[in-house]
């Protein structure tokens, strides 16, 4: 296994802790009364290209240099009082800057909503103290069962309201600013009142959150339901963005499948250069959940991404050397 | 008129649940493609998480019955038993139950005792640390006071009592491990779970020292302890089963007399 150097890691480590570049003139917007909900900032958020962590690879990554700008952890993992999991987290946090990625909140759920999840989460950030927490854009229970799946909600007016009043709690609780992603989806709703960039700029201007703008669900929708995904990265409202996903999926007969088990292909890479293009340096992680590989194809396929985020031209970057 | 948010998701989970549902009301698909063939993709995800979360949990019930019957006990038991959390790690508590009473496994009696400790092995993973007890404040104790004592035990620690040789049907199934299956399925056996550095093990224990941890937790001097334990076993060799509770990190804190 070859690990690529990195001339930006580790011997630059005031690159993880700066303020997070933005295009000149979208700081204003951020800034403007309308996006002000008066939540504090995640703070210093951590730049670069990070991984998303997996049991297999902890030994190496306790064991071993930093070797990723940071690392992403699905929340729901690292549930519970204590553990090998969590102490490797813990472990793991001394090093790098943590996301904490939730995929069991199922925000958008009329029924079977449990705040005591949103409990657990809070339990596990005031451990933790992650740079960024993330939650999906989706439903996924009812009053007695809980189907633990990312489904897709409708982008009606109803559906607005109801995300707009759980993410609310969810920074109530968390006290910050949350980043909500776009997932991909095998069906779509008639009658929609918004397409999904429309809906996730609305959701981020009157809650508050970021977007976290997953690439590769974009390019699986445009596969699956034929809505553009260059389309709606050239619709997302830039400066709400807070963090992209890339991953790679499975192509089959009936649908493309987002199994996060593949290299990233070719056309989401385009489509990342694009929403980068668009949105400047956001902190992006690679994903891979299922037949993960070792970590060196990881940081390999992360390599890949630092240089199409290097190469974005970002009119008041602060990288510090 | 469209649906209301909580019809289209009651709907929707119905057609989860029934694979002879065609279309959902406002649900569309792409031009060319059904919304019946998408929402079985939907069902066999569901399937598959199923299968991963219980498959986690119970690997050694999956090695048992193998994997294609572990998957159908998966289905039929997240029928009856749905997850009610956004946590998988919780899904599953009530396995062995559902084993015991599941027409289809009846011919295997130990399986449900199987499921009940990996059960017990998955809560002890996730369990809260404590760090474990110095033998130099047991050294020193003097005899009089330590009999005196009472022991915590370490919150991962837990065990239980089967008819079958439940514990060495485990070590049995371990990658690392060189335990031989057993010879008979008609042993009664004492498993005690342990996590003595972050991993939950599984040790064959005996019936006194059950007893002995069982007061141990009901928070028995070390004393009564003893007595509780030679109660049911008059051979009880506490000064080997002491070594080895310190040895497994039992202990987490003690309280003088």
């Amino acid at each position: 296994m070859t690990i690529r150097g990195r001339k930006a890691l580790p011997c630059m480590p005031m690159r993880h802790t700066v303020a997070q570049p933005r295009r000149q003139g979208e700081n204003a917007a951020m800034n403007s009364a309308e996006h002000d909900t008066g939540l504090p900032e995640a703070g210093a958020t951590p730049l670069g290209v990070g991984i998303g962590l997996r049991a297999a690879h902890y030994d190496q990554l306790l064991s071993r240099a930093r070797c990723a700008d940071w690392l992403e952890a699905h929340t729901e993992n690292y549930f519970g009082p204590g553990g090998h999991d969590l102490h490797v987290l813990t472990r793991l946090r001394e090093t790098y800057p943590i996301s904490l990625h939730g995929v069991g909140l199922a925000l958008g759920s009329v029924h079977g909503y449990a705040p005591d999840h949103l409990r657990q989460v809070a339990e596990l950030a005031r451990r933790i103290e992650p740079q960024l927490i993330s939650e999906h854009l989706c439903w996924g229970a009812v009053a007695e069962r809980t189907f633990n799946e990312l489904l897709p909600l409708p982008f009606t007016h109803a559906a607005l309201a109801l995300m707009c009043e759980r993410v609310g709690q969810m920074q109530d609780v968390l006290r910050r600013r949350v980043l909500i992603e776009n997932i991909s989806s095998y069906v779509r709703f008639a009658g929609d009142d918004y397409d999904e960039a429309g809906f996730l700029n609305a959701l981020a201007s009157r809650s508050g959150c970021g977007i976290l703008l997953d690439v590769n669900n974009l390019y699986v929708n445009e596969c699956n339901l034929g809505v553009s995904a260059a389309a709606q990265i050239d619709a997302i409202a830039a400066q709400h963005v807070g963090e992209i996903h890339l991953a790679g999926h499975r192509v089959t007969a009936a649908a493309v499948i987002d199994d996060h088990g593949a290299p990233v292909c070719d056309e989401v890479w385009a489509l990342y250069a694009r929403a980068l293009r668009r949105c400047g340096r956001v902190p992006t992680l690679l994903e891979w959940d299922t037949d993960v590989p070792p970590l060196g194809v990881l940081l390999a396929e992360a390599e890949r991404a630092w240089r199409h985020y290097e190469a974005v031209e970002v009119a008041d970057d602060v990288v510090v050397a | 008129m469209s649906l209301s948010l909580e019809h289209m998701q009651a709907a929707f989970a119905a057609a989860l649940l029934d694979s002879s549902a065609g279309s959902v009301p406002g649900v569309v698909a792409a031009p060319d493609v059904g919304v019946a063939e998408r929402m079985e993709l939907y069902r066999g995800h569901l399937l598959a998480t199923w299968r991963q979360a219980l498959g986690a949990a119970y690997p050694v019930v999956r090695a048992l019955v193998g994997a294609e019957f572990f998957a159908e006990l998966a289905r039929a038991y997240a029928r009856a038993h749905p997850s009610t959390s956004g946590d998988l790690n919780r899904f599953g508590a009530q396995f062995s139950a559902f084993v015991a009473t599941f027409r289809h496994t009846q011919s295997l009696p130990y399986l449900a005792d199987v499921a009940a400790l990996e059960w017990l092995v998955h809560r002890a993973h996730h369990a809260a640390d404590a760090p474990a007890l110095r033998r130099e404040r047991i050294a020193a104790l003097a005899p009089d006071a330590l009999l005196a004592a009472r022991f915590a035990l370490h919150p991962a620690c837990a065990w239980l009592v089967s008819a079958s040789p439940v514990a060495t049907l485990w070590l049995a199934h371990q990658p690392a491990g060189n335990t031989e299956l057993p010879d008979t399925l008609e042993r009664c056996e004492c498993a005690l779970v342990v996590r003595p550095h972050w991993r939950a093990e599984v040790l064959i224990a005996s019936a006194g020292e059950l007893a002995a941890l069982e007061a141990l937790r009901a928070g028995a001097s070390m004393d009564d302890t003893i007595a509780a334990a030679l109660r049911v076993d008059r051979d009880f060799d506490f000064a080997g089963a002491f070594v080895r509770w310190l040895d497994c990190n039992l202990f987490t804190t003690i309280e003088p007399g």
